[in-house]
């Protein structure tokens, strides 16, 4: 009689409809999809908008700028110029970083050498960093060493700054806590203040990768035979745009994978940090 | 007696001296609170007693042997969490006697009596991020006890925690410290917690300061907290202690006006 009232009609058709949440790996797969979809896309349009609506002489044409590529994949160029520009990150990274972390770590637990040091390194720090690159051309030449040298000092003043400001901030009632517990100078260095500043200097160091580069891809292209702003710089110089742009491929590549490996490496370092609050996200 | 603070002389420059000839004393297995308005200077006496502050003049006598430095004989607990947050509760209640160098069949005895001490066994291979904050409190009690100090200074150890942890917190502190005749130095401005954990209450206030009244509580060591808050003389006591409060408070903040 009162079939219009009976909800027992409708149940299955509800229940088949009944709205599931997409999984975190069903979604990062969607994204993978759109972002490839997008980079299709857009050297889709550059391949045909070249030569039809810009000149292929300032945008050149991605079909050309592979060839281009291929070819300095096979010639050896690429591995030869990108093997030195990583050498010299690399190691402007680390003497600029070490330098930043004893420093910053002396500034701040001797709080007079802080006081005593702070206007220079303010000063210093505040100097445009590309008024020492004639400086340190007399100095070091256009060797390996002067490019390794102006990008630790970009390095050091991003490392020291995020040091000393890690070693300052760890709490005076912890340090209390941890000296009455029986800890000695050393002990508390090592025990304390040291991993509650590693938070601030694994940020400072994440940072300071892509400047390493950016200083010596810089200082390459000022003043080298050698290295993929050299290669930049002298594509540009004999109005090559597709060498050009094949050279900026190879920096975008060298930048993701650098930053891919970063973000594994302070995962791991800081996994205290991230268990408790966020692990449903990353696990699920 | 433990602790005997005798004719200190503490403060700062350009500040009214905090402390002016101060005499206390802790006896052994005593549980006494310094009551006062923040900000009164109690925390320093507590920090005199840590001997992480050292008396301008006076002197700070600690088990029979006067404080020049650091006293690595008492268990410090504060209102912060202090628990380092890249060890697990383990380790963390370890850190002591690994600071210590104790050898390593003692550490884990240890360990395993300080973790059933606070009942936090299930916990012991968590982050502190994954803890309550009952449990963190556990752990940093667990931590100030392990080194069997015969001494624990507290400095509103439990400011932080909603009233109804509070509570089970108290009742957890009592049991604890009874079952192990621990001396307690407890800071607090809550007068219920004074009167509920203490043997003895000193009333601080004033600059100097100075005990406006030290109050015997009478309840002795088995008590029942719960009935105990619904005595009459619980309330008798706390309004009275209330009332010496205001006074504190008032002279703390000189001519302005008080509630």
């Amino acid at each position: 009689m009162s079939t219009n009232n009976t909800p027992t009609d409708d149940v299955p058709e509800h229940l088949a409809k009944a709205p599931v949440r997409k999984s975190r790996n069903r979604i990062r797969m969607e994204n993978l999809v759109w972002q490839i979809a997008i980079g299709v896309a857009f050297l889709a349009f550059w391949e045909y908008a070249s030569e039809r609506w810009i000149s292929a002489l300032l945008v050149s044409k991605p079909s050309r700028i592979a060839g281009t590529m291929w070819e300095w994949t096979v010639d050896g160029t690429y591995v030869k110029n990108i093997w030195i520009t990583l050498k010299a990150t690399a190691m402007g990274f680390a003497g600029g970083a070490i330098g930043g972390m004893i420093l910053g770590y002396i500034t701040a637990t001797w709080r007079r050498v802080g006081e005593v040091l702070e206007p220079y390194v303010t000063a210093l720090y505040t100097l445009p960093r590309l008024a020492l690159a004639p400086l340190f051309l007399m100095w070091f030449g256009l060797g390996m060493e002067f490019r390794v040298m102006f990008a630790a000092t970009i390095v050091f003043f991003l490392v020291y700054y995020n040091t000393y400001f890690g070693v300052r901030e760890v709490s005076n009632e912890l340090l209390a806590a941890v000296r009455i517990m029986g800890a000695n100078r050393a002990q508390l260095a090592i025990r304390v203040v040291i991993p509650s500043a590693l938070v601030w200097v694994a940020a400072g160091l994440k940072i300071s990768v892509p400047y390493a580069l950016v200083g010596v891809v810089v200082a390459e292209m000022l003043a080298s035979d050698e290295g993929v702003g050299f290669l930049l710089a002298k594509s540009a110089s004999q109005f090559s745009t597709y060498g050009t742009f094949a050279a900026i491929a190879a920096l975008l590549v060298m930048a993701l994978v650098t930053d891919w490996i970063l973000e594994f490496f302070t995962r791991r370092a800081l996994r205290w940090k991230t268990v408790g609050t966020s692990s449903q996200q990353q696990h699920g | 007696m433990l602790l005997e603070i005798k004719a200190v002389h503490f403060g700062y420059k350009q500040e009214a001296p905090i402390l002016q000839g101060f005499d206390m004393n802790v006896a052994r297995g005593e549980f006494l609170a310094l009551l006062g308005p923040s900000g009164c200077g109690k925390s320093t006496l507590l920090n005199l007693a840590a001997g992480l502050l050292l008396p301008l003049d006076g002197s700070v006598k600690f088990n029979g042997g006067y404080l020049h430095g650091i006293n690595n004989n008492v268990g410090y607990m504060t209102q912060g969490d202090t628990l380092l947050p890249w060890n697990t509760v383990a380790k963390n209640i370890l850190l002591p006697l690994e600071l210590r160098g104790t050898p390593a069949q003692e550490r884990s005895d240890k360990l395993e009596r300080a973790l059933k001490l606070v009942n936090l066994g299930e916990a012991r291979d968590k982050f502190p991020s994954e803890l309550s904050g009952g449990m963190k409190r556990r752990a940093l009690l667990a931590r100030s006890l392990i080194y069997d100090p015969p001494m624990l200074l507290m400095d509103e150890p439990f400011a932080a925690l909603d009233a109804q942890l509070r509570e089970t917190m108290h009742k957890e502190l009592l049991s604890t410290v009874n079952r192990l005749n621990e001396s307690v130095l407890f800071v607090t401005h809550d007068i219920a917690e004074s009167i509920l954990l203490a043997d003895r209450v000193l009333v601080l206030g004033g600059r100097p300061l100075r005990i406006l009244e030290e109050t015997m509580i009478p309840w002795g060591k088995e008590r029942n907290l719960d009935e105990i808050r619904k005595s009459a003389e619980y309330a008798t006591l706390e309004t009275h202690v209330r009332g010496l409060l205001r006074q504190a408070d008032a002279e703390q903040y000189g001519d302005r006006e008080v509630n």
